[in-house]
């Protein structure tokens, strides 16, 4: 299963990264446009740089869970997670319902507004390069290894490991190690990181347990309502056969 | 004209402004006709028109239960139009949904993939399937009327109790799924609304609004067509409706206070009014009205109670499909009037084929008669026109078709062109770039612009001779041009050609033959190009190129020149490595002069903006 981890205290915010996704992921130039969130991604920008102040440079991307919420929330499977840890995007299922964005705590998927045909868009975690044996684009050309790429397990040791090494300089958490179930893009960092999902802390459970209760029970649900309208139509009826006899009078059981 | 033409009328007006607004969606996205954002890609076509259209439909499978499986027969007057405004309520939300689809065409999708985790899947399975079983309950009434098809009619009937059971079964599955859509976005959900058992609460809200639905819609058909609603039928739904209002109420509270949330309900936040007001409208005062023998049996009485129960019902689908997220995402988003037409078009198509059907099926009882179709009246000759005007029945189709084409016209002039033509962009007119040495390049105004440092340009490339390589020097009384006179929108090419004053006999006063040859067509693409005759338009040495009329957009121009000349550089200054990235213009920290007396960066605070860069590049070859 493999990761990224960026590490906020090495990256220089020279945007190499940004760019070289650009061109990976043959992305047009990004414009800035009225629907955008202010936090530099679009339709056109799968990572970005917030620069908070310190300096301090924050790549934003996508974090693939480990349980994705848009894939769970997808009614037609058009995102998915592979074995390799990425959540890739099938634009042939899309029906363009936006519930990914919706459900995504991170607020990642960027949809192509301007578009006539629209499709979603998000990193992808260079998943044909991985398949291909190489690493992402935005991993492989940073010139500090602020970001890098690796199996999750090691990425988690090493992490842990730079923390142990310098418990002044880091917070002593990897963000991203259990939250909402764990995710793939993982980060240390001298400042909290809490600003790149929607809510400060997100706690461990993963976003799919949400509705699965509910989805689960929908054969019930459906089953038992009908048995409980055949019981009660059977009740009414024989009651009234039973009234003819007596008096009919249940007539005010329901005013 | 009377009470149901001018409705048609008005009906009439406003599909036929929505059509026109549908129309420009579909040929230029929804960023050109919507307000949505990234951060709310959900608005008024999702908050309103599905959430609460299925709500408002939830009519046809509550009256169905109190029919045909209670079996209280005194209600089967109002089971036909219940049943079809339901079907209808269905139509409306399809085909909103298919207009707030980007992708409507690939609806059938969620018939061959499944991925059953999906509320959403859930919802669309069941509505598809729940509009089928409706279409299946009303069509004996139009079938009717043509006796050809009894054996159909006769058919169906005989199918009509499982039919009604799999209507209720169907609607109780989805109706409570809406509300599961909303347990995965337990971040964004203003604490309030988000519940874990939402689901319940949709379902016992959908039985409150459909029983009053249906009272609605007796009392509206009763005012247009001026006959007598079904007055004691509808405080009897008023009496059932407190017990189910009452038992939401007590859900409801019980589960904020045993997740601990009473405090929210007091703090003052405008989510907190919403909420009372939401509490008040939908339960509070519809429970005491209807509970009350005096306001219940008064028509009155009835209309307020069951408006309030219907938009407080509305107003609650509204507060949970997005409204109450603003403070989590930290958007802004209100509909724009495109949105709110097309909103009102379905709206008002359906109640046109609602109008239509009552008129022309046994729905009713007593059928309503148009007061203006008198059949038995002759057409009318215009002497001044010469043409027949039909009878009256058919002037009415004619006032509807013209006002329908009119307000379909005016749609489409009220169309924003900027909307269409930058396809939601904001046009961005570029500022000049301010600052003597260093200039400070900040074509957009948004305060993030790039240092360029002119003096060291000048030095390192030739000092005067230089100037050609970026300036063009040509325009007339060109001195110091900056970029922004011709290049005048930062993200959209400009016209820079003036044709007006080239023809003008008080500027070059040009004969059209003089670009325009003789024999074809006066147009752009076939007249002579500047540079034929303005042949010092490129000075040689130049980097720039002249193609088109247009002046390439600022954020173009500056990009294609800079970037061209340092990739150029690079090679042969290996000691500056970072020369042609994106850093080597673009400060990654805005420039000292908008620091403020703390030594803070005090930029942008007027939009609240965080620091980020904003890479212009064109994907990097």
């Amino acid at each position: 299963m493999k990761a990224i981890l960026t590490d906020i205290t090495k990256c220089i915010g020279c945007l190499e990264c940004v760019s070289a996704c650009k061109s990976v992921n043959s992305l047009e130039m990004d414009v800035p446009r009225i629907w955008q969130k202010n936090d530099g991604l679009s339709a056109d920008n799968w990572t970005s740089i917030i620069q908070k102040p310190g300096p301090h440079y924050i790549r934003k991307q996508c974090r693939h869970c480990l349980e994705p919420a848009c894939a769970s929330a997808c009614p037609v499977g058009a995102l998915s997670r592979t074995e390799e840890g990425a959540v890739v995007y099938d634009s042939g299922k899309c029906l363009g319902c936006r519930y990914c964005m919706m459900a995504c705590p991170y607020g990642i998927p960027r949809y192509d507004w301007d578009k006539a045909i629209p499709y979603i868009r998000k990193c992808i975690l260079c998943h044909p390069r991985i398949l291909q044996g190489k690493q992402p684009a935005c991993t492989e050309v940073c010139p500090v290894q602020a970001t890098i790429f690796g199996n999750r397990d090691e990425l988690l040791a090493e992490a842990h490991r730079r923390i142990n090494e310098n418990p002044n300089k880091y917070i002593n958490k990897v963000f991203g190690e259990t939250e909402i179930g764990g995710v793939s893009v993982l980060y240390i960092s001298d400042i909290d990181l809490g600003f790149l999902a929607y809510k400060q802390e997100l706690g461990s459970l993963p976003l799919p347990k949400t509705t699965s209760a509910a989805m689960k029970s929908v054969p019930f649900a459906f089953v038992g309502m009908g048995a409980f309208m055949y019981g009660l139509n059977w009740v009414i009826k024989r009651r009234e056969k039973l009234g003819d006899k007596d008096k009919p009078n249940e007539d005010n059981k329901h005013e | 004209m009377n009470r149901v033409h001018i409705t048609k009328l008005i009906l009439w007006m406003i599909t036929g402004f929505a059509v026109a607004v549908g129309i420009t969606r579909f040929l230029y996205g929804l960023g050109a006709t919507t307000n949505l954002t990234d951060a709310t890609p959900w608005g008024l076509w999702i908050g309103f028109d599905v959430m609460a259209g299925v709500a408002l439909a939830g009519g046809g499978f509550v009256i169905t239960a109190i029919v045909y499986i209670m079996r209280r027969e005194e209600f089967h007057p109002i089971v036909k139009p219940a049943v079809l405004t339901a079907f209808l309520g269905y139509l409306a939300v399809i085909a909103s949904l298919l207009v707030d689809l980007g992708l409507p065409w690939n609806i059938w999708h969620m018939m061959v993939f499944w991925n059953p985790h999906s509320p959403l899947f859930e919802v669309g399975w069941c509505v598809m399937l729940y509009t089928t079983v409706l279409l299946l309950e009303f069509s004996p009434v139009p079938l009717e009327k043509v006796s050809r098809y009894a054996k159909i009619r006769n058919f169906l009937l005989k199918f009509r109790f499982p039919l009604v059971m799999l209507g209720i079964m169907l609607s109780t599955l989805h109706q409570s799924s809406l509300g599961s859509l909303f347990l995965i976005m337990p971040f964004k959900l203003y604490p309030l609304w988000y519940s874990n058992i939402l689901p319940i609460q949709f379902f016992i809200s959908a039985v409150a609004l459909g029983l009053m639905m249906v009272a609605l819609e007796s009392l509206v058909s009763s005012y247009l067509y001026r006959r007598p609603a079904e007055y004691h039928l509808i405080a009897k739904l008023g009496k059932t409706v407190v017990w189910v209002l009452l038992i939401y109420f007590i859900i409801k509270m019980t589960d904020i206070v045993i997740s601990d949330k009473q405090e929210l309900l007091f703090n003052g936040s405008w989510e907190s009014i919403l909420f009372i007001t939401e509490i008040l409208i939908a339960i509070i005062i519809p429970m005491i009205i209807f509970s009350t023998r005096r306001f219940r049996n008064n028509p009155a009485g009835q209309w307020i109670g069951s408006i309030l129960v219907v938009s407080g019902m509305v107003f609650n689908r509204i507060n949970v499909g997005g409204l109450t997220m603003l403070r989590a995402t930290g958007d802004s988003y209100f509909p724009s009037w495109m949105e709110l037409s097309v909103s009102a078009g379905v709206i008002s198509a359906a109640i046109l084929i609602f109008l239509f059907a009552i008129e022309k099926f046994h729905v009713w009882e007593t059928p309503p008669r148009d007061p203006e179709a008198e059949p038995h009246k002759l057409p009318r000759f215009d002497t001044a026109s010469q043409t027949w005007l039909g009878i009256p029945a058919v002037a009415g189709r004619t006032k509807y078709t013209l006002i329908f084409i009119l307000s379909f016209a005016l749609g489409l002039a009220l169309i924003p062109s900027p909307n269409i033509r930058s396809r939601g962009i904001s046009l961005a007119p570029v500022a000049p770039a301010r600052g003597g040495d260093t200039l400070f390049i900040d074509g957009n105004r948004d305060l993030y612009g790039v240092s360029f440092n002119h003096i060291r340009h000048i030095e390192q490339n030739g000092n005067k001779k230089s100037c050609i390589i970026c300036h063009h020097m040509n325009i007339p009384l060109d001195k110091q041009s900056g970029c922004y006179h011709c290049h005048r929108m930062m993200y959209e090419s400009y016209d820079a050609f003036g044709h007006e004053w080239h023809s003008h006999k008080s500027g070059a006063n040009l004969a059209c033959g003089k670009c325009h040859l003789e024999g074809q067509e006066k147009n752009a693409i076939s007249a002579k190009k500047c540079d034929q005759c303005h042949i010092d338009l490129i000075p040689p040495g130049a980097l720039i190129t002249i193609e088109q009329y247009n002046a390439p957009a600022y954020v173009d121009a500056m990009h294609i020149l800079c970037v061209k000349c340092h990739r150029e550089k690079v090679p042969s200054l290996p000691e500056k490595p970072n020369l042609a990235r994106c850093t080597a213009c673009h400060e990654s920290i805005p420039p000292d002069y908008l620091k403020d007396t703390e030594g803070n960066h005090n930029v942008n605070t007027k939009n609240n903006r965080p620091y980020f860069n904003r890479v212009m590049l064109p994907g990097l070859k």
